[in-house]
């Protein structure tokens, strides 16, 4: 009888310490396993337009434009054509 | 006994001695201080190699602009220039000493650059100034986390050295932000914070501006639905946020106070559980300014009673720094439609009406 109250507290003991390594461990565990992974990929493109006639295209952006920049000619009025605005794009891919 | 309860029992010897050890000893916090201000040295290491990647760009980019001795020139600002705000214990014109602070203390800075970058044209020079105020902030970031990480360590303060390790990571992301800005400044990209401008000269149909309203802020004109309205925003398409306050006080002064609506555009820091690029309308000058060129809006407007309204585009601090992404240009093209609705319903017609396209305006011109 007693030998069985001893192995049950050496039980309840190896419990105590298999928890305290788990409640250590988790937020590492979590953290290994949630950061699977997305590559994401930022490009820099600029949305140049006609004031006009209100033609858009978009396009990579070029090394000294800048929002206000004449870039070019219209191709449907042969007005001027502007940096409209230049952003980021993000594309997420899985890895 | 056998072994097995042998074992057992040194086992709750040991874990009376711990438990004693832990409870009624500092033992703990020392454990505690020892791991935090390890991880808050580890974030500094990173911090400092941040400031010294910083460093580089700014050199590489002060070379690129032709200027002599870059690194000569980046010592020669940090650390100095600073500003000692004024004695607000005495309020009266409190605002009048603070503008006047910040003027010398920005034509102190421009004489610096100016001598250093002699012919450069202005949204260079803009630039130029820019670049050394973001490494000069690194340096000062970097430094006060040491400062409290050491004072800590001799004091034993654990809770000092906790609190710093708890707000690193916040800290470490606004480093990145302002490190990954030097390549917007440098490049001439617009940022987060350039919303203002943008939405400006999407009203104005990138037109150019008609003058020069105030030292590096510009005035332009145009027409929505019949309503004449004035647009104002910074010079571009260097790193600029001009004197959008004095620009309007001006204007206002020379139009005797015939405004029937003034309405400020700005960036505004988002709340966690909002999302980027969210536009909000609401009352006020919608300007992220210490108080000179705010107060300046205030007080104008409500000397001639005009409704001043504001309208935001929301973001984080990091997005506000880092180059403009599409979700917060959806948000400016949005900002755009609540400017031209408010002026169309609020102003009537024929009326006239002011718009402030507040912010950096960098890779805008």
């Amino acid at each position: 009888m007693m030998l069985l109250q001893l192995d049950a507290l050496m039980t309840a003991l190896l419990i105590a310490l298999f928890l305290l390594l788990l409640t250590t461990l988790l937020p590492w565990l979590i953290s290994v396993t949630s950061s699977k992974s997305k590559v994401v990929k930022e490009e820099l493109v600029e949305l140049v337009g006609c004031p006009k006639c209100g033609y858009e295209s978009s396009r990579k952006y070029e090394k000294g434009d800048y929002v206000g920049k004449v870039v070019g000619t219209c191709p449907k009025d042969s007005n001027s054509l502007i940096v409209k605005a230049i952003y980021v794009e993000k594309h997420t891919y899985a890895q | 006994m056998n072994g097995g309860s042998e074992i057992a029992s040194y086992l709750i010897v040991l874990l009376f001695l711990v438990s004693l050890l832990m409870n009624f000893t500092d033992i703990p916090q020392r454990i505690q201080l020892h791991r935090f201000s390890s991880f808050v040295r580890r974030k500094l290491y990173t911090l400092e190699e941040m400031e010294v990647d910083a460093r580089r760009k700014a050199i590489a980019y002060m070379s690129s602009t032709g200027i002599k001795e870059p690194s000569k020139v980046l010592e020669g600002f940090m650390d100095n220039f600073f500003l000692i705000r004024p004695v607000d214990m005495e309020p009266t014109d409190i605002i009048k000493r603070f503008k006047h602070l910040i003027r010398v203390r920005e034509s102190s800075v421009r004489d610096y650059v100016r001598r250093v970058l002699s012919g450069a044209e202005r949204s260079v020079q803009y630039s130029v100034e820019t670049v050394l105020e973001i490494v000069s902030v690194m340096r000062l970031l970097n430094k006060l986390i040491r400062h409290y990480l050491e004072l800590g360590l001799k004091y034993n303060n654990w809770i000092l050295v906790m609190q710093l390790a708890i707000q690193m990571p916040e800290l470490v992301e606004i480093a990145k932000a302002y490190r990954n800005s030097l390549d917007a400044f440098t490049s001439g990209i617009p940022i987060g914070d350039s919303v203002g401008p943008l939405v400006a000269k999407m009203l104005v149909n990138w037109k150019e501006p008609i003058r020069e309203i105030s030292e590096g802020t510009d005035l332009y004109e145009t027409e929505v639905e019949g309503r004449k309205v004035y647009v104002i925003k910074a010079s571009g398409p260097g790193s600029n946020v001009g004197w959008p306050g004095e620009a309007l006080e001006k204007l206002v002064e020379e139009l005797g106070g015939a405004i029937d609506r003034i309405i400020t555009v700005d960036a505004a820091l988002k709340l966690e559980s909002e999302e980027s690029g969210e536009v909000a309308f609401g009352t006020g000058a919608a300007i992220g300014d210490i108080g000179p060129e705010k107060i300046a809006m205030e007080r104008i407007a409500s000397k001639y009673s005009i409704p001043l309204d504001a309208v935001v585009v929301k973001m984080s601090e990091v997005e506000a720094l880092s180059p403009l992404t599409k979700k917060i240009y959806e948000g400016v093209v949005r900002s755009y439609e609540v400017v031209r609705k408010i002026i169309i319903e609020k102003v009537r017609d024929g009326g006239v009406a002011v718009v402030v396209g507040v912010g950096n305006t960098v890779g805008v011109k």
